[in-house]
């Protein structure tokens, strides 16, 4: 397995759902370095933790950072 | 180049995390508990952002340091000098806001911070003392892509019942910062970055995702209330 190919499949791997990538951006995530890889996973990991009901219920969404 | 330019790569690398912050603060703002949960949220807000013009300086000044034998460090440096400005200040937007909210401002002043925001900050100051300034483009970039829309401050004030003057500085980032945005991706497409120092603005925009993400979901944990 290739490196661009072993990027990809780690993504698969954790759960992420890469289908509606364009081929363009899949290409620049088959390029992610190991701590990009890293910081991702444990990302994938805190949904996986976290109540995925929460949105079903919420009234108000949008960002809140400055 | 060939493919996306270099901003474009990045929201492709953040898009990935998207889901993942869009749910941690999907739970901020969940009914029960808001008004309380607001209000810890402006503490942690006002623990992240009494940060960002120390982080800007301290950037900007190793910027100064690297110039000019560092081609990124020039434009890098003006740059951040520009958006010092725009900032300076909002860390006291919000311990008024605190106030209206009939919180108390001094302990947000004299608080420790949790340590998720220390963590936030206390990596860029890794990164910009031990790797290059650039890094911290990765963390503004997250902070400035994720705006309040406008609004978001009169959907809170209605819904938790306190004062509007609570909401200032949601309110006003909704005007302020999509013309920030635009003006950072377009620093990004410019600035020579090396392959490395690409790389150390994508890990830094993901680790801020990351560590937004765990704050809000800190803040989300709070026990609800009555609004």
């Amino acid at each position: 397995m290739t490196d661009h190919q072993d990027a990809l499949a780690r993504l698969q791997a954790a759960g992420f759902d890469l289908t509606a990538f364009s081929e363009e951006q899949r290409e620049v995530l088959s390029a992610l370095t190991p701590h990009e890889l890293g910081v991702l996973v444990e990302i994938k990991g805190r949904l996986d933790e976290s109540a995925p009901e929460v949105q079903a219920h919420v009234d108000i969404a949008g960002g809140a950072l400055f | 180049m060939s493919g996306p330019g270099r901003s474009a790569a990045l929201r492709v690398k953040l898009d990935l995390a998207a889901p993942v912050l869009d749910a941690a603060t999907a739970a901020l703002w969940e009914p029960s508990g808001r008004a309380r949960r607001y209000v810890a949220y402006l503490y942690a807000m006002h623990a992240l952002v009494r940060a960002s013009v120390p982080l800007m300086e301290r950037a900007a000044r190793r910027c100064a340091e690297l110039a000019p034998g560092d081609p990124v460090a020039g434009p890098l440096g003006r740059y951040l000098e520009r958006h010092i400005e725009e900032e300076r200040g909002h860390d006291e937007w919000l311990l008024a806001d605190l106030a209206a909210a009939g919180a108390d401002p001094a302990a947000a002043r004299d608080g420790l911070g949790a340590p998720v925001v220390a963590g936030l900050a206390g990596a860029q100051y890794y990164w910009i003392e031990h790797h290059h300034p650039v890094a911290l483009l990765g963390y503004i970039r997250v902070l400035e892509g994720h705006a309040p829309a406008p609004g978001l401050a009169d959907r809170l004030a209605a819904r938790t019942g306190l004062p509007a003057a609570a909401f200032r500085t949601v309110r006003d980032h909704a005007d302020l910062d999509s013309g920030h945005l635009a003006a950072l991706d377009a620093l990004l497409d410019d600035l020579p970055l090396t392959p490395g120092q690409e790389t150390a603005v994508a890990v830094s925009a993901l680790h801020t995702a990351d560590g937004v993400t765990r704050l809000f979901l800190q803040l989300a944990a709070i026990p609800g209330g009555s609004a």
